[in-house]
């Protein structure tokens, strides 16, 4: 009973904190601190699973910190392959023998937003320590960022309690659901050699298509009003699939990122308006000022909706 | 025409006629339309109960992921046909759900937004091009700072394929 009222009051408590933004503890802070560092100093070897919608996928991915080179490769299916360096990721596809290359050089031109940001975060989540749970043999600590609003998921991260290594990292939607989760069910530190990093294609007569992104201005294309916490972090061009000029603008709360494409519509292409969804993405599909305009985040449907509805074009 | 369609439930049709009045289903929606009434009069007469809705989609798209198989066949089988054309309107928005979110309820948190705007579309599965979309986003996302590559499997996912239209 006394358990159960202080729950509520607990809740009464936590609800009442979404008007005000509570500083995380430096506690916390230490915590995010401590996983983007794992993720950038460790090298490291594991399977990991992709669950989402009653779906899951198998993967397995090693990084080489001192190449700064990581390789990502698809265990279920066709034996799809992402190798990523510090200044290219390649995506090879064996079924098409197609090499998709970006360069991280437009990516890097935006600010990291984790972890200099984290002021930026706190504005639209609550972040706490969670339980301590052991996943996939590692004694793990959870992170718990709830978001302020129903514009955006909430995320459950385990992290190794030694290394700050994630281990888990679900994302959970408004009412509390699980809509993706992501667990390395093996996981090895340290170990790696550079031959593990490396492409496992022979792809030397492989297509190869490269986005050549680069920052640019579009002129007269904007997204007005913006989704509340949502600012704008990038703004280029690139190539896509058989796509030349396509345009990009990233917007982003500091932690779930949202991109809206823009591109000439072609005449045998047009593709109905609508909505798709893969775990925690959503894409949403119109056609603006004889464009078509396709918006893609990690955000909930409406999100992505409002987004995509407040493209307009005035000619500049 | 429809004479033919009952007896072609019944098992009486054999051979060249058979032949005939499949063919007659897959090109005439009158006679598809008796297929179904008979065979929905022959259910309530039995008392069999009725399949759950959108059975006939979730059939269809059971079918549409199984493996080819290269044998030589003359046609295809009679109810790939008649469930196919059954579901086509609908399956691109039920076999999104089906494939990518059985175990969720339909769009919570739409549910959650009252005030704001619904989306008014059916969700999808994804169009193959979007993998594409995908990789070109995901470099953007602030969490692949916390958990480096894992967020790009979604970027290589198998595509499921969308029925055909």
């Amino acid at each position: 009973m006394l358990r159960a009222a202080l729950a509520a009051v607990s809740l009464t408590l936590a609800s009442a904190g979404h008007a005000q933004s509570a500083a995380p503890s430096p506690q916390v802070l230490a915590w995010l601190k401590k996983i983007e560092d794992a993720s950038r100093r460790l090298s490291y070897s594991g399977t990991f699973v992709y669950q989402q919608g009653g779906r899951s996928e198998t993967s397995r991915i090693t990084r080489l910190a001192g190449a700064d080179t990581e390789r990502l490769e698809v265990l279920d299916g066709m034996p799809r392959e992402i190798v990523r360096t510090r200044d290219t990721l390649r995506c090879y596809l064996p079924e098409s023998r197609v090499i998709k290359v970006e360069r991280r050089t437009a990516e890097r031109s935006f600010p990291r937003l984790l972890p200099q940001q984290v002021g930026v975060l706190t504005e639209h989540y609550d972040i706490g320590l969670g339980e301590k749970r052991r996943v996939g043999g590692f004694e793990c600590q959870a992170v718990v960022l709830t978001p302020k609003d129903d514009l955006r998921y909430g995320y459950r991260l385990y992290a190794d309690v030694n290394t700050g290594m994630l281990v888990q990292a679900m994302t959970v939607d408004p009412s509390g659901g699980t809509v993706e989760q992501f667990t390395f069910t093996e996981l090895r530190i340290g170990q790696v050699s550079p031959d593990m990093v490396r492409p496992h294609h022979a792809s030397r007569d492989w297509r190869v298509e490269d986005a050549d992104a680069a920052p640019t201005h579009l002129a007269g294309w904007q997204v007005s009003p913006e989704l509340p916490g949502f600012h704008k972090v990038g703004e280029l061009k690139r190539r896509m699939g058989e796509s030349r000029g396509v345009g990009q603008l990233v917007y982003s709360d500091g932690l779930a990122a949202v991109s809206v494409f823009i591109e000439p519509l072609v005449a045998g292409r047009e593709a109905a308006p609508g909505l798709a969804s893969l775990g925690a993405i959503h894409i949403y599909t119109r056609e603006v000022a004889n464009h078509r305009i396709t918006v893609v985040g990690e955000a909930p449907a409406a999100s992505v909706e409002r987004i995509a509805n407040a493209v307009a074009y005035r000619r500049p | 025409m429809k004479d033919k369609i009952s007896e072609l439930m019944d098992g009486e049709l054999d051979g060249r006629a058979g032949s005939a009045a499949i063919d007659a289903l897959r090109r005439d929606g009158e006679a598809l339309e008796a297929w179904r009434t008979y065979h929905l009069i022959s259910d309530a007469m039995r008392d069999t109960p009725l399949l759950s809705e959108g059975f006939a989609a979730r059939v269809a798209a059971r079918l549409a992921a199984e493996p080819t198989v290269l044998a030589p066949t003359r046609r295809p089988a009679l109810p790939r046909l008649g469930w196919a054309a059954a579901a086509s309107a609908a399956a691109v928005g039920l076999v999104g759900w089906l494939a990518f979110a059985p175990q969720r309820e339909p769009a919570p948190q739409v549910a959650q937004l009252p005030k704001q705007a619904r989306p008014t579309v059916v969700v999808r599965a994804l169009p193959k091009a979007a993998n594409d979309y995908l990789l070109a986003h995901q470099g953007f996302s602030p969490r692949v700072y916390l958990q480096g590559m894992a967020p790009y499997v979604r970027t290589v996912s198998e595509p499921i394929e969308e029925p055909a239209k």
